[in-house]
């Protein structure tokens, strides 16, 4: 039944490949822009918008392709933001060169957390990289040389004017994003999503092809803790200071569950899809304080028992469409 | 008298069952031979309920009881013999029994009646079900459905794995059951033993009946015909 | 953070003593927080699923207690004639009506749901109760203590690890040695064979979560009157929940109990350490423990 779909569409797919492909450059040649007929409070909710997409894509790659549902996903972001600011005050140096490295303190840290988290499976691996995150909460709040409760502030920002500071956040948030999706979908089309594609349809067949199961988890592990914990980097250097409380807050986590849920686990198509979604809800309806929340809680749990696979499983449900190529039906077990 | 009426049944998108008709009458011994997957246990599973069927693809004395739960059917006195036994480990093998025993109808089969007729059950009634033998093992899992008193017991392969010995205790039991005047469903790979324990017999492959007659007079060869497909 | 209750005895001078003093109170915090753990692992057990909004729930009952106190002018203890009963109808429908749709969809659905869940009662609890802090009252009860050997020991945390202790012997033997114990036994072994054997198990689902928030009622009671509390103040018990589930061993009642006196203990020798670090030695006594023997205390083999 869906075959002949497929084959109808095929022709004119490839004439609307090409057509698609110039929208999205026009796009991201619009976005790229923006910085010279945007406001700076545009701009900064850009970065909200493609720093909090990034994590997001990260939450949805663990959970949805590798089967590691993530609750303390906040320990990505508090490791890269913290990383950054330490980093950038300690050795005093432009802070956007010290991006890439506070990906990589995360990327160590995602290493070294592997080690007791991945004793744990399902929802006790869920809940145990929540206790991580309180930790490193409660240890950051208690550091003296990080600031303690006030925090930090990003000194070396400082020194630039205002234009080129928003610019430079901007277009990190920006990089960040699309970096991130790119990222994904290579990871996803080459051997590390079809070893983790297999684990999930069958770990005991992946097994016994000669899958390593847990280099393929770990691989994930790092590289979605590194796209938070760039984006938490770049999503501080917009806000200017870093407290232990907000950083390593549940909200991260819960903002990109609700994208996730919202948009559809499993797929590309539905972070983006999510996260538009989320901020349309965030910016009609956040005056409403308890309300808002309450709203969007009620929205996860009516997603989760109508609609499981998200936004984007009823737009799949309508057209049979693949943009990107990478679709992963929502884990049955 | 329980029927089935055109059964179709899937699992997702697979569809196991195509249009089966069989019956069973009160007191009779009804097999169903087939090779593996031709859709016996399929059968048995859409009967009392843990597959989805039709309403009126189910009938008990004509009225449609298809589609409703195992508790259900189990009031209504239709109970499983699950293939592979499936005791529940965290409980002792009287536990299994008072557990089935709650929760299906009153009869002559009681705990102490079983404990009587096989003294050897009395001996290993407080150890885990599950570190028993197999033998020992099915005569509990066939006991576990008879507690629920039923009027139709539908047995999923209960000598596979078991050896001669032990199957014959376990058909020994199920003889005595029978003589109670309640209606198997006996699913069997062993042909001879199963149409030696019936009246009536059908072949079911590929999720349709094949070809179906009475024990006694079973051609052998249309059976293993009918069995293999040839 | 939590308020250290000053009791009013005399103030120990050996260090040994303050030890021992910091080890019972441990103890008794612990028993608390193993009732917390136990409605866990039952529905981990039962149903296979962690409700996120476990911690939530407490809370809710907590407030409960103090609105119920509020409108007869009874005390915390009384209030739980009408709380228990409430929440236990709560917790039915809210598995039936909700719950039940995800359970066996896997370990995802469940743990998704329950964080919308979750944010919707800390939000609910927000509107109608404002975020501010509040504690239960309950008079000289809360106050008293008495001596046992130079070590002094304060009623109302040890009326508590009694009524834990109660509570877990009789679940235990709830468990062990009645039918519905039977039911929820077969049940964790083998869902589907236990709807063969007549286990109606979306009534019975409904009715392991209502006992399960029958017995945070009691738990959140002792809570109220011990802890302020806010409506925020939810995940932070799910987290001790959860410890104490994960350290004693999944499946084990017993074991959650073992696993909430260690928590306990940890949290208040950590807290002597440093005033500010008390929930944080839990966390990383139970992450050391993780690493070290991950099926937990009692566990059966490795999950």
């Amino acid at each position: 039944m869906n075959s002949i779909a497929w084959m109808d569409g095929a022709r004119p797919r490839k004439a609307g490949r090409a057509a698609v492909g110039v929208a999205v450059l026009v796009v991201l040649g619009a976005l790229a822009l923006a910085p010279w007929f945007t406001s700076f409070a545009t701009q900064r909710l850009l970065v909200e918008v493609f720093t909090v997409f990034s994590m997001a894509l990260a939450w949805n790659l663990l959970a949805g392709y590798g089967g590691l549902v993530v609750v303390g996903h906040q320990m990505f972001v508090g490791v890269g933001a913290y990383a950054l600011f330490a980093l950038s005050n300690r050795l005093g140096i432009n802070p956007w060169l010290m991006l890439p490295l506070a990906a990589a303190a995360t990327a160590l840290f995602a290493l070294l957390s592997a080690l007791p988290m991945f004793r744990l499976s399902g929802a006790h691996f869920a809940v145990g990289t929540w206790v991580l995150a309180e930790m490193l909460r409660i240890l950051t709040l208690n550091s003296e040389w990080l600031g303690a409760g006030g925090g930090m502030p990003l000194e070396a920002l400082g020194s630039f004017d205002r234009w080129t500071r928003n610019a430079g956040v901007y277009w990190s948030a920006l990089i960040t994003g699309v970096g991130a999706l790119f990222v994904a979908r290579l990871m996803l089309r080459g051997k590390l999503g079809l070893a983790l594609m297999s684990v999930r349809d069958s770990e005991a067949a992946a097994a016994a092809s000669g899958v390593s199961i847990q280099r393929a988890k770990l691989a994930l592990w790092v590289i979605a803790g590194s796209i938070t914990g760039l984006a938490g980097a770049v999503a501080y250097m917009n806000t200017l200071q870093v407290t232990p409380d907000a950083t390593f807050s549940l909200n991260w986590s819960a903002a990109a569950i609700f994208i996730a849920v919202l948009g559809g686990i499993g797929t590309l198509e539905g972070p983006i899809l999510g996260t538009i979604l989320y901020f349309l809800l965030r910016e009609s309806f956040a005056t409403y304080g308890s309300w808002y929340f309450i709203g969007l809680g009620s929205l996860a749990i009516a997603t989760m028992v109508f609609a499981p696979g998200g936004a984007w499983s009823l737009v799949t449900r309508r057209w049979a469409i693949d943009p990107f190529g990478v679709r992963r039906d929502m884990p049955r077990r | 008298m329980l029927r089935t009426e055109r059964l179709d049944a899937y699992y997702g998108l697979f569809q196991a069952l195509f249009g089966l008709t069989f019956e069973v009458k009160p007191g009779e011994t009804v097999a169903l031979i087939g090779s593996n997957g031709a859709g016996k246990s399929t059968l048995l599973r859409s009967i009392v309920g843990s597959v989805r069927a039709r309403p009126d693809g189910v009938l008990l004395d004509g009225r449609p009881v298809g589609g409703d739960p195992e508790r259900k059917q189990l009031d209504r006195g239709i109970a499983l013999v699950p293939e592979g036994r499936r005791l529940f480990p965290s409980l002792t093998v009287r536990e299994n029994l008072q557990l089935a025993m709650r929760n299906g109808r009153k009869g002559p089969w009681t705990i102490e009646r079983l404990m009587k007729e096989f003294p050897v059950m009395e001996a290993f009634q407080h150890r885990p079900a599950t570190a028993l033998s197999g033998g020992q093992q099915q005569l509990v899992a066939l006991s576990r459905a008879l507690v629920c008193n039923p009027s139709y017991l539908l047995c999923d392969e209960i000598s596979l794995g078991l050896s001669p010995v032990a199957v014959n205790e376990v058909y020994e039991l199920l003889g005595r059951a029978r003589s109670d005047g309640l209606a198997v469903v006996l699913v069997e790979q062993n042909v001879k033993r199963a149409l030696s324990e019936s009246d009536r017999f059908y072949c079911i492959q590929k999720g349709r009946v094949v070809l179906e007659g009475t024990s006694e007079h079973a051609d052998h060869a249309q059976v293993a015909q009918a069995y293999f497909g040839i | 953070m939590r308020t250290m209750r000053k009791l009013p005895k005399p103030i120990l001078e050996s260090d040994m003593q303050a030890f021992i003093e910091t080890i019972a109170g441990g103890l008794m915090l612990g028993a608390l927080y193993a009732l917390f753990g136990l409605g866990l692992s039952l529905s981990l057990g039962v149903m296979k699923m962690i409700n996120i909004a476990h911690g939530d729930l407490i809370v809710l009952g907590a407030y409960l207690c103090s609105t119920v106190m509020q409108a007869l002018g009874v005390g915390p203890f009384l209030s739980l004639l009408a709380v228990v009963p409430m929440m236990f109808v709560i917790g039915y429908v809210l598995q039936r009506v909700l719950l039940n749709r995800v359970v066996g969809r896997g370990a995802l659905s469940p743990l998704l749901l329950t964080f919308g869940l979750s944010i919707v009662v800390q939000n609910v609890l927000q509107e109608v109760y404002t975020a501010d802090t509040r504690s239960l009252q309950a008079g000289e009860f809360a106050l008293q203590g008495f001596d046992l050997g130079g070590v002094s020991i304060g009623l109302l945390p040890l009326a508590s690890t009694l009524i834990s202790v109660a509570i877990f012997a009789g679940t235990s033997w709830l468990i062990g040695h009645s039918h519905l114990g039977r039911q929820a036994r077969a049940v964790a072994d083998d869902p589907g064979t236990a709807r063969l054997v007549g286990v109606n198990d979306r009534n019975f689902f409904a009715l392991v979560t209502g006992f399960v928030l029958a017995v945070i009622a009691l738990a959140s009671v002792m809570y109220g009157i011990r802890t302020p509390f806010s409506p925020t103040a939810g995940p932070e018990r799910l987290l001790y929940s959860f410890e104490a589930v994960v350290l004693g061993g999944l499946g084990n009642v017993w074991g959650t109990f073992v696993g909430g006196l260690i928590i306990g203990v940890a949290q208040l020798l950590g807290a002597k350490v440093s005033s500010g670090l008390g929930p944080f030695f839990g966390h990383l006594v139970f992450l050391i423990a993780l690493l070290a023997r991950p099926q937990g205390i009692f566990g059966k083999g490795s999950r």
